[in-house]
């Protein structure tokens, strides 16, 4: 019995299809860019700030890609929630407790036992499903980011345009509001993106120094069995564990 | 035919070139002793003076090609012959107001004016102007003082030059970053900082080449007071000031701030920041702690819990 259902277990499954492994890409190339481009006007004092802007073409031509990746960035965000939609709508995409990026209760106290595993008050480590905790926060920092970091930076970009539909009593605050809510939120997507999604999903024992996965698409059933083990379970039954 | 026409274009090119040799030697009989001349001398009032001409500096300087006395109008011939000659109406008028910032030579400060006129004249009604020919203040601006030396005026394009896009910025802080002055004069303070920390501002730190800086703005010889009736920076000139970068510019939206400290005067922007700083706070405190335990515990775990361990597998 337990052969049979061992050899229906492939060595690696598909985890992330390749709509989603491209827009990974646009976002991972955009954001790159931004960052690099954005990053000398945050601290243009600083002594190589001016020999950093001129490696992306001077500040007039950082702005530039600045502003084209920005927009494109937004595109791939907007082609995600779209591409979402199509997979729910079309009941392509289903839903279970297990596989959801939806944030629940479960995920406090996945946590807080995660947590408790680290201090040594636990020997055992929580049991997530598609998504822990872990990945549930990097998903939806980046809508954050995009509705934060995004929509202070269009109408940065455009604010001839914009100007037009804020009201005139914030016209006093509302651009240095938008300029402080854009640069202190950018330098926690950097901050956030170097500590976080690269430690959790590439520098970690077992993936260091690159999971393949953003490119492949395929995470091993190995692997599947440690960091997702209710999501294996689901697939391939507990009687496979052992 | 041909040969009388070969002879006379050198010929008439030599004789145009004497012409420019004899106005060049004019010059370059003040400066075969000015040129070598170094350190300074007190004149009869009092002034310490630098009689030092760098002559290879003034011969490529946009004013290269004058004779010396073309500004230094009161000195005629011969090097040790006291000042004198009659002086153009025109620059008897402006010796009393230069007389209190020039050194040496207030007729050789107000010459400017021979061939700058409607320039001299919109100073004269600026508010720069009005300090100096108002009410006779020696710390105004005059033309030098945002041109530097006469002598070695390049052109504005010139990276060199006081004026440039890239110098402006510390011609104009040399005032109005003065304590001195700023008291003095009521002037808004901080502005060279305030600028330095506003969008425009950072971009020309990094070297922009297009952004704004102090005169696209403000204006330079007709410079105003910001709440003055023609002022370019404030009511509707401000919103066409801004139209000069950003089309179709309205009143809304040069309604922004250009470069304003975010003080507690505008809380939302400055207590906005804060809150952003306790949440930027809290997430490293967050994401740093929880790397670091994990890293910790996996150690702990290869170490000291290896038959637990299932990732070597």
């Amino acid at each position: 019995m337990t052969n049979e259902i061992n050899n229906q277990i492939p060595k690696e499954i598909e985890r992330f299809n390749v709509t989603f492994r491209i827009q990974h890409v646009l976002m991972l190339v955009t954001f790159l860019l931004l960052s690099f481009t954005g990053w000398a006007l945050k601290y243009p004092e600083v002594e190589h700030a001016k020999w950093w802007v001129n490696i992306w073409g001077g500040p007039d031509m950082a702005g530039k890609i600045h502003r084209v990746a920005g927009v494109t960035m937004l595109l791939d965000f907007f082609w995600h929630v779209v591409y979402l939609g199509y997979l729910i709508g079309t009941g392509k995409m289903g839903f279970s407790l297990k596989t959801t990026i939806i944030p629940l209760p479960q995920d406090m106290i996945d946590a807080a036992r995660n947590f408790a595993y680290f201090f040594g008050l636990t020997k055992e480590r929580p049991k997530f499903g598609r998504f822990s905790y872990i990945h549930k926060f990097d998903y939806w920092a980046v809508f954050w980011g995009m509705f934060i970091i995004g929509s202070s930076g269009f109408i940065l970009a455009f604010p001839v345009f914009m100007s037009k539909f804020f009201p005139g009593f914030t016209l006093n605050w509302v651009w240095p509001l938008l300029r402080i809510l854009h640069s202190d939120e950018a330098l926690l997507a950097i901050v956030f993106i170097l500590f976080w999604h690269f430690f959790n999903e590439h520098l970690k024992w077992g993936k260091f120094p690159m999971s393949w996965t953003w490119i492949t698409g395929k995470i091993s059933t190995e692997e599947m069995k440690h960091e997702h083990p209710l999501e294996y379970e689901m697939r391939f039954g507990k009687e496979s564990d052992k | 035919m041909r040969k009388a026409f070969l002879f006379f274009i050198p010929l008439i090119s030599l004789i145009s070139l004497m012409f420019l040799w004899a106005s060049a030697y004019a010059a370059d009989e003040c400066l075969i002793c000015h040129s070598a001349m170094s350190g300074k001398v007190k004149t009869a009032k009092g002034d310490v003076v630098d009689v030092h001409v760098d002559a290879g500096a003034f011969e490529g300087s946009v004013h290269g090609s004058f004779e010396c006395t073309g500004c230094h109008v009161n000195f005629t011939s011969g090097p040790h012959t006291p000042p004198g000659g009659k002086l153009d109406r025109q620059i008897t008028a402006l010796v009393p107001f230069t007389s209190k910032k020039s050194k040496s030579s207030p007729a050789a400060l107000a010459a400017c004016v021979n061939c700058h006129k409607p320039i001299y004249d919109d100073l004269k009604a600026s508010v720069h102007g009005e300090n100096i020919f108002a009410k006779k203040e020696a710390d105004a601006p005059l033309c030098l003082d945002c041109h530097g030396n006469p002598h070695y005026i390049v052109p504005k394009a010139d990276p060199r030059s006081r004026v440039n896009h890239a110098n402006m910025l510390e011609t104009c802080g040399r005032c109005h970053e003065n304590e001195e002055i700023v008291n003095k004069y009521g002037l808004s303070p901080y502005v060279i900082e305030k600028y330095k920390e506003s969008f425009h501002g950072k971009k020309y730190i990094l070297g922009h080449k297009r952004v704004p800086i102090c005169n696209d703005c403000h204006g330079a010889h007709l410079i105003t007071k910001v709440d003055a009736p023609n002022s370019p920076v404030s009511g509707e000139g401000k919103v066409k000031t801004c139209g000069k970068c950003h089309r179709g510019a309205t009143a809304k939206f040069a309604a922004a701030p250009a470069h304003k400290y975010i003080g507690k005067d505008n809380p939302i922007p400055y207590y906005g920041e804060k809150m952003l700083i306790v949440l930027l706070l809290g997430v490293f405190l967050f994401i740093f702690s929880h790397v670091i335990l994990e890293s910790v515990a996996e150690i702990r775990d290869r170490v000291f819990r290896k038959e637990d361990h299932h990732h070597d597998e």
